[in-house]
């Protein structure tokens, strides 16, 4: 019989979905080839080695970069916020300086009250009217 | 030891990390040998496609934007590689299995075996469309998932399962004379 004659072929199990899978196993080449795919990847490897060494070199230089980058950008600002803190801190300083002494109360009265004024509160004879109290205070008495 | 996620492997890949690209190759060179396959028919060109694939994605890792979607985007990669392998009409008219057969491979009358099914398989493979090969061959020899395969291929499931079915259908009818074949499908 023709069959008879046949080569041997592996089936797998059946798929859990809806039918059995086809048999496709001799259609991979490491079918009967041990080591096959172990040499595909040895080859890819062999052959990515230059432009992994490159993205290598790359990845060191960026870090590199930016660091050298940052302490570049950092120092020029540094400078400039130190400058700016003593220029608003000097100017804090000067105007604390030149501010003049607050006025107590009393001095205000003793100053811009006449003494004839005082005396009449005092002893309450001040006039009722305001019109009168201010000309009184003011020194415009008749 | 922990399982990096393609995503991972993607951005340390990107500064030039040899371990992390070398399991982004051991994870998908299966699959991309099979999308090429698929597309081009041929052993020996479909693993130049495929090798040749990784290191354009090792190129331009920068232009994948999703690094989650790795596999997509390798995919798509191997299929155009292979597309433009056709257009340059420089396919080598090389379709055997490799020379390393002879030292390490199974013995001669096994590996005559193996060449002649493997000879009536892409014959078979031969009479589907490009997306039903390179779904039954993910599915049924890689192992995806439909969902895996719907998300990177980037087609719904229900088109994936669709074609799917028909691959098989189409491969049992070349391969039903095959008694042994027949039992498996």
């Amino acid at each position: 019989m023709a069959g008879q004659d046949r080569p041997p072929v592996a089936t797998t199990n059946v798929d859990s979905f809806e039918e059995p899978r086809a048999s496709l196993e001799v259609v991979d080449p490491g079918y009967g080839l041990p080591g096959y795919w172990e040499r595909f990847h040895a080859t890819v490897m062999e052959c990515a080695a230059f432009e992994l060494a490159r993205r290598r070199k790359l990845a060191r230089e960026s870090v590199a970069a930016v660091l050298s980058g940052w302490s570049r950008s950092l120092i020029p600002v540094a400078v400039a916020a130190a400058a700016v803190a003593a220029i608003l801190v000097g100017g804090e300083v000067r105007h604390a300086a030149d501010a003049s002494p607050p006025l107590a109360l009393e001095d205000i009265l003793a100053n811009e009250v006449g003494d004839g004024a005082l005396q009449a509160v005092m002893s309450g004879q001040a006039p009722a009217s305001p019109v009168a109290f201010m000309a009184l205070v003011e020194g415009n008495v008749p | 030891m922990k399982e990096h996620s393609d995503a991972e492997l993607v951005i340390q890949a990107r500064t030039g990390d040899g371990e992390s690209f070398g399991e982004l190759v051991r994870r998908y060179q299966r699959p991309a040998y099979s999308v090429a396959l698929s597309v081009i028919g041929k052993h020996q060109d479909a693993e130049d496609a495929a090798q040749e694939s990784f290191m354009v994605a090792l190129e331009r890792l920068e232009e994948c934007r999703n690094p989650a979607r790795f596999a997509g985007w390798l995919m798509a990669i191997v299929r155009n590689r292979s597309r433009n392998l056709i257009r340059r009409e420089s396919l080598r008219r090389v379709d055997e299995i490799p020379a390393s057969a002879s030292s390490s491979g199974p013995r001669p009358d096994r590996a005559a075996d193996i060449s002649a099914l493997r000879g009536r398989l892409k014959e078979a493979l031969s009479t589907l469309s490009e997306v039903q090969r390179e779904i039954v061959l993910l599915h049924d020899l890689e192992g995806w998932k439909h969902a895996e395969i719907a998300e990177r291929l980037g087609m719904p499931s229900g088109t994936v399962r669709s074609h799917l079915h028909f691959a098989r259908k189409a491969l049992r009818v070349q391969l039903s004379e095959w008694k042994d074949y027949g039992k498996g499908v």
